[in-house]
């Protein structure tokens, strides 16, 4: 697609993310909006639908901005499909963007250019811990190429700094003691991230955030239920639509209990009950979820969320990025059936100790 | 009085009123129609569990006792009359030493118990319910155990690049029911806790039939030249969850097994008696 | 406020969009200081999460043969890339530059994995497929 499409169909969604924005947020928005923007509200072209998804579109539908949303057979609006959230945009906005919330489109492609130069993976510096930890050749990450389809300059977006408010005291402290336990060898795989136990990953939360590969998620819809199937790892989040209560607050679960509704076009998604097991950038068990998801375009779905959980965070705050529509599939992702590295995790935590204690016996 | 014909008139008679009574019997005898989902499917969107004991043999099998002392009834298997159309799982003579193999070592290597994925059929009848969640283009199913994910395609089935624990699953409708091509399954799953295996040339072909508004006739052909001497197929009911706001609890048993599978390594060593 | 394209580029201290913990796993698993420089031939490859493995046979100087399994990423970045199962044949020679396992077993991670001509493994990527690809070109 040439750079002025591109230009234009970014200044579109800027545009149309913007009616559900503040006011503040949305002034700011169009004070960057490059002139484009004027010529690209009068028509939108519904690239990518089938002849029988624009009749479905003109049958039924509800506007958003000025993409004439389709709807599933019942009637709700579509978020089918398969998205990926994968994305160079950080979660909170670097001091050197202070005050800056939005990218131009050229910024936007130079702030791309040289994230990807700068964690390309194929760099080397030999012997170095770092080293290690870069893994293997660039061809097996990939945890995203573009900023998230806003321009935003990060994902958080309320403080309005883009920084996520201060932890209390008492996550602080749990935070570092979690961090404390990495930082000798594993006596049980207890002692190492979830998704090295190959038990949860940063993707599924709630909320969903991306992570170094296979961002994907698939998202089906019935009466009923919004099913999310996210492929980190081969998880099925199950949200009913039935206007349920939450469960009882003595039954706690990893992926916490999710209630969903419609709000016009966005689903909006409940989430309580989570387990002190996960913690979300230091969120604890009494962690509560609002997701907002809506779909802009064929191709976008703007996905914020807000993070309330008093005793873990000082006050609530949001965060917004864009899953964008992939081709997938979406693969199995097995993960304990071929868990070799924790295995091999363990056995060198022997091995330091054992090295350590013969070093001390010298 | 006799008729000039003997007694053929009447055993005639009776012999076409049996007949039109028996075609008219099978020509009224109802076939369940489910009601159609928004798109015009047959509606199989909901929460289902098999109630048989074939998780722990697909054949028939009486009653054991368990097989760790400390657990007496709670561990003891139940029996069944098995699922198995015609009753035996027909091994090839080679291949069926390995089952006997996987029997004497069932309470290791069963892959059950280190929480794999259990593969399809098995996760059909394990004690869990599933979910099944309809769209045109795909229907999910999501398994409570070990939060086991299926994706059956529709339409526009991509290629499998490599085998899976839950497979590569392409479906169609046959009027009512939904038939599962099932291929690319790893080799490593069993079919229960008795030791029933395959090879990686599985082929397994599932026919979901709605039976009633909360029920279900499941089927699954098991195709595998390198172990049985021939297709073999079993049957059992599926029972709809009724309870309001049924839903799938979580059992991500990884967690569960970690002593298991790692104790030996860690920095104070455990290991399973 | 607005930032001038250069200040923008010369912001060389910002953090990377990564998630805290990315692959500390590695860490704990291979060591810095144990550099390993192979050159051998593939015997298996497993296409598994969370990392496939590459199996080689490595000729040792006496002639003997050492059975090496080294570590790489997960094979669904690849998949999507267009490579499938078949795209790595046994018996292909490759060159294996990365880190011995802390337990000193003949374990690895293929940090930097080669074919004996120099081209990196893989090579020739045709793009993720990801949503924005086409839209760069």
């Amino acid at each position: 697609m040439s750079d002025r499409l591109l230009s234009r169909k970014r200044a579109q969604r800027n545009a149309v993310a913007a009616l559900f924005l503040s006011h503040r947020e949305a002034a700011a928005s169009c004070a960057l909006v490059s002139g484009f923007a004027l010529a690209a509200l009068i028509a939108l072209p519904v690239a990518g639908q089938s002849p029988a998804v624009a009749a479905k579109a003109a049958g039924g539908a509800a506007k958003t901005g000025n993409w004439v949303a389709s709807k599933t057979p019942d009637g709700q609006p579509d978020l089918q499909g398969i998205w990926n959230n994968g994305t160079v945009t950080p979660m909170e906005r670097p001091a050197e963007l202070a005050g800056k919330e939005f990218f131009t489109e050229k910024e936007a492609l130079a702030w791309e250019k040289q994230v990807l130069a700068r964690t390309n993976r194929d760099q080397r510096a030999p012997g170095t811990v770092q080293d290690v930890a870069r893994a293997y050749n660039d061809i097996w990450w990939d945890s995203g190429t573009r900023v998230v389809r806003t321009l935003r300059t990060s994902m958080v977006i309320d403080p309005p700094d883009g920084r996520i408010p201060p932890l209390t005291l008492q996550a602080q402290e749990a935070q570092r003691a979690r961090a404390e336990l990495r930082q000798h060898p594993a006596e049980t795989p207890r002692d190492r991230m979830l998704a090295e136990r190959c038990l949860q990953f940063p993707t599924s939360g709630p909320p969903m955030t991306p992570y170094v590969y296979n961002n994907n998620f698939r998202i089906v819809q019935t009466k009923d239920y919004v099913a999310i199937n996210i492929e980190l790892l081969h998880d099925v989040r199950m949200i009913p639509l039935d206007g349920r209560a939450h469960l009882p607050s003595n039954i706690r679960l990893w992926f916490g209990d999710s209630i969903g509704h419609w709000e016009a076009n966005t689903l909006v998604v409940d989430t309580t009950n989570f387990t002190n097991k996960t913690s979300f950038r230091g969120s604890d068990q009494n962690l509560h979820v609002i997701e907002r998801f809506t779909r802009i375009d064929p191709e976008t779905i703007v996905y914020r969320f807000t993070i309330d959980d008093p005793t873990a965070f000082t006050k609530p705050w949001t965060a917004e990025l864009t899953m964008v529509k992939s081709p997938g599939p979406i693969y199995e992702y097995d993960c304990h059936e071929g868990n070799y590295g924790m295995m091999n995790l363990l056995k060198g935590a022997r091995a330091e100790e054992k090295a350590a204690a013969e070093g001390n016996q010298k | 009085m006799r008729s000039p014909l003997g007694g053929w008139p009447i055993s005639f008679a009776a012999a076409a009123v049996c007949a039109i009574f028996v075609l008219s019997a099978r020509a009224q005898s109802p076939v369940y129609k489910a009601p159609r989902t928004a798109d015009g499917k047959p509606n199989l969107n909901g929460i289902w569990q098999a109630v048989n004991t074939a998780n722990w043999d697909l054949q028939g099998h009486t009653a054991q006792a368990s097989h760790i002392l400390s657990l007496g009834a709670q561990g003891a298997e139940p029996g069944g009359v098995g699922v198995v159309e015609g009753g035996e799982i027909p091994y090839l003579r080679e291949a069926f030493a390995q089952k006997q193999k996987n029997y004497a070592n069932r309470f290791q290597d069963d892959p059950e118990i280190k929480c794999y994925q259990p593969g399809v059929p098995r996760a059909t009848y394990l004690p869990f319910p599933f979910q099944i969640v309809q769209s045109k283009g795909v229907i999910l199913i999501s398994y409570e155990f070990a939060n086991a994910t299926r994706t059956i395609y529709m339409e526009n089935a991509p290629d499998s690049p490599t085998d899976y624990w839950m497979g590569h699953s392409v479906g169609h409708w046959e009027g009512d029911t939904l038939v599962v091509s099932v291929t690319n399954l790893d080799d490593r799953t069993w079919f229960d806790r008795a030791g029933d295996y395959h090879s990686d040339a599985l082929h397994v072909t599932e026919r979901y039939t709605p039976i009633s508004p909360d029920a279900m006739n499941y089927e699954a052909t098991i195709e595998d030249p390198k172990v049985f001497s021939r297709p073999w197929k079993i049957s059992l009911p599926l029972y709809k969850h009724l309870e309001k706001n049924a839903r799938l609890m979580e059992f991500r048993c990884v967690e569960f097994v970690e002593d298991l599978i790692y104790g030996p390594y860690y920095k104070h060593p455990v290991v399973a008696n | 406020m607005r930032m001038r394209l250069a200040a923008l580029i010369a912001g060389a201290g910002l953090t990377i969009a990564l998630p805290l913990c990315a692959h500390h796993a590695f860490q704990a698993e291979f060591d810095a200081k144990k550099p390993i420089h192979l050159q051998g031939v593939v015997t298996r490859m497993e296409w598994i999460n969370p990392h496939a493995w590459m199996h080689i046979d490595v000729k040792n100087p006496d002639g003997s043969t050492a059975s090496w399994m080294i570590e790489a990423g997960t094979p669904n970045t690849l998949f999507r890339r267009g490579f499938t199962k078949e795209s790595l044949k046994v018996g292909t020679e490759v060159v294996v530059d990365g880190y011995q396992a802390k337990d000193g077993s003949n374990t690895g991670n293929g940090r930097d994995v080669t074919l004996p001509d120099g081209r990196k493994l893989f090579f020739g990527s045709t793009g993720t497929g990801a949503p924005d690809e086409a839209e760069r070109k």
